[in-house]
């Protein structure tokens, strides 16, 4: 030993260095609770679970201040068992944690989902009862936007931003309450009991009518857009029928582009008209009269407006848009006319009953609005 | 002299051992703070891929952490050369984000021209359509489709105004979409009236 003061020197800087580095080791939970602070990062903690993941940060940067404190200890002295038992906890809150965020995102995926088939649904369903009458602005117009708030939000679901994803689509739900909200109001009457019975009761009386008398009764649907042609009390035909922009309310004067409802004759035949071939019915009758004459007092039509009238069953076309006829395929005319003579009945109503028809779909709106 | 050189080189070596065995805690959290930083300045929305990348490397560098943490010799130079060049990598991203966000802006307002012309287009054509018989109905319902649409374009101005360039291209989208589905039902309106 040439110098034994160097020797010592070396020697107990020797082992402080493998002391440094060979000590009771740091708790493995340590790595791990380091590493799933990133899952967690990764995951989104920060935006699902904020509160929670700024706990869990909170808890990993105690431990490793309690970590440094025993590593700054001579290594004999070092003790990590408290905060190893710290660290198991902080491990066994980060995963639970994890799982709670995964678990949360993938319910998020599931409910959009399923809210976006709901809407979808909705969106189907309003589209094909506005098939059925012309008076559909109101719902369209918000189907219309219900369908790109949707569209939008699979755009979003795409990007997995589902909190915004279902933000949307509950702005696009919106707009389909306000569709089906347009949808009650327009056909509400519809659903009336007393006015069902009523169109039923005229129905009936047609269809009795031509049995007693053995003749032709013409009966409209308006809701059902049909046509039947009754011969000696049988359904001889029924054909498709088109209205006017407001073929479901009932006419009150001239130019309101309603089909009336009532009981009604034909009155003229006209072989070649505007629209092919029209028959005109007696509209206004008695009732629609009295019906005008109650709404001028209390001021609901215009002071100006007359009755109207010239009320048609005509050929041109199903599909067409009347002023308050009825429009038929020509082709149906052509039966019709052959069939019906001046004096023919013809009753028109809005329904006869709600089962099998878009009205059991209003209803099911009105019940789910209330 | 001599002995002294030998305890200054001894004593270095034992400082560059020690030193090894220590974690680059600060480098981790300024690398971390750094991301959060573009992260909140928009990178996740106007830069994904780049912020991932960015996301992906920190992780590996973490994992290399983790590994020389349970070895006996520990070695973290090659994690702080990771890190060192992931702080570089950030900071790039931190630079190129405003030009990114200008690009978002530039293709939402693009976008925007597009659905507007579309709108424009389509309205064009409803008005042109003969409202003959079997289209009037359908022309009638569509025009309340397309008032729907023109309604639905304000919200992508409004998405413009709050900075939401992304939000701004999907509105924008979603609109253009719907307006060329009724541009086909009108087309298809009209050819019914042709046949």
């Amino acid at each position: 030993m040439k110098n034994p003061r160097f020797a010592g020197v070396a020697c107990v800087l020797g082992l402080i260095c493998c002391n440094a580095c060979n000590t009771p080791p740091e708790p493995p939970e340590a790595a791990r609770a380091s590493a799933l602070e990133q899952d967690l990062w990764r995951a989104g903690g920060s935006l699902f679970t904020p509160r929670e993941y700024e706990g869990f940060k909170a808890g990993l940067k105690s431990a490793g201040e309690r970590i440094g404190a025993e590593e700054a200890k001579f290594g004999w002295f070092r003790d990590y068992t408290p905060v190893q038992a710290e660290l198991k906890k902080l491990v066994a809150d980060g995963e639970a944690l994890l799982r709670r965020i995964n678990d949360n995102k993938a319910a998020k995926a599931r409910t959009f989902a399923l809210s976006a088939e709901t809407l979808a649904a909705r969106i189907e369903s309003l589209y094909r009862i506005t098939q059925y009458f012309n008076e559909n602005d109101d719902v369209r117009k918000n189907v219309s936007q219900a369908e790109i708030k949707l569209s939008e939000a699979r755009m979003l679901v795409a990007k997995e931003k589902y909190e915004l994803a279902s933000a949307t689509a509950g702005e696009g739900g919106l707009f389909l309450d306000r569709a089906e909200e347009a949808a009650v109001r327009l056909l509400e009457r519809y659903l009336d009991s007393g006015q069902l019975a009523k169109w039923r009761r005229w129905a009936g009386a047609a269809v009795e009518e031509s049995l007693a008398k053995s003749t032709v009764s013409i009966v409209v649907n308006k809701v059902e857009r049909k046509m039947t042609v009754y011969k000696k009390g049988e359904a001889k035909a029924t054909f498709d029928i088109g209205l006017g922009k407001y073929g479901l309310s009932d006419k009150l004067y001239a130019g309101d582009e309603a089909t009336p409802e009532g009981r009604y004759k034909i009155v003229a035949k006209f072989p070649a008209s505007e629209f092919y071939k029209a028959m005109l019915i007696d509209y206004p009758n008695e009732d629609d009269k009295r019906a005008f004459a109650e709404a001028k007092n209390k001021g609901l039509i215009p002071g100006h407006a007359g009755i109207g009238g010239a009320i048609e069953i005509h050929g041109g076309g199903k599909d067409s848009l009347t002023k308050g006829c009825v429009g038929l395929e020509n082709k149906d005319m052509d039966d019709v006319y052959a069939w019906a003579e001046v004096g023919t009945s013809v009753t028109i109503v809005g329904a006869t009953g709600i089962e099998n028809t878009i009205l059991a779909e209003i209803l099911m709106f009105k019940k789910n609005a209330n | 002299m001599k002995n002294l050189t030998k305890t200054v080189v001894l004593v270095l070596a034992i400082a560059v051992v020690l030193t090894g065995c220590k974690q680059p805690t600060q480098l981790i959290n300024d690398v971390k703070a750094a991301i959060e930083t573009v992260t909140t300045a928009g990178a996740d929305k106007y830069a994904p891929e780049e912020l991932k990348a960015v996301n992906d490397d920190l992780t590996k560098a973490l994992d290399e952490i983790a590994a020389q943490d349970k070895k006996f010799f520990k070695k973290f130079g090659p994690a702080k050369e990771m890190l060192v060049a992931l702080q570089t990598k950030v900071a790039d991203l931190q630079a190129a984000l405003p030009a990114k966000i200008e690009a978002a802006k530039n293709v939402a307002i693009q976008l925007q021209g597009e659905a507007q012309a579309a709108l424009t287009e389509t309205a064009e054509l409803l008005k042109k359509a003969p409202k003959g018989k079997g289209t009037a109905k359908d022309l009638e319902a569509l025009q309340a489709d397309l008032t729907g649409a023109e309604t639905m374009y304000t919200e992508i101005q409004a998405a413009l105004d709050a900075n939401d360039y992304i939000g701004a291209q999907d509105k924008a989208n979603a609109v253009k979409a719907k307006v060329a589905a009724i541009a086909d039902q009108i087309n298809a309106a009209i050819a019914k009236v042709k046949r």
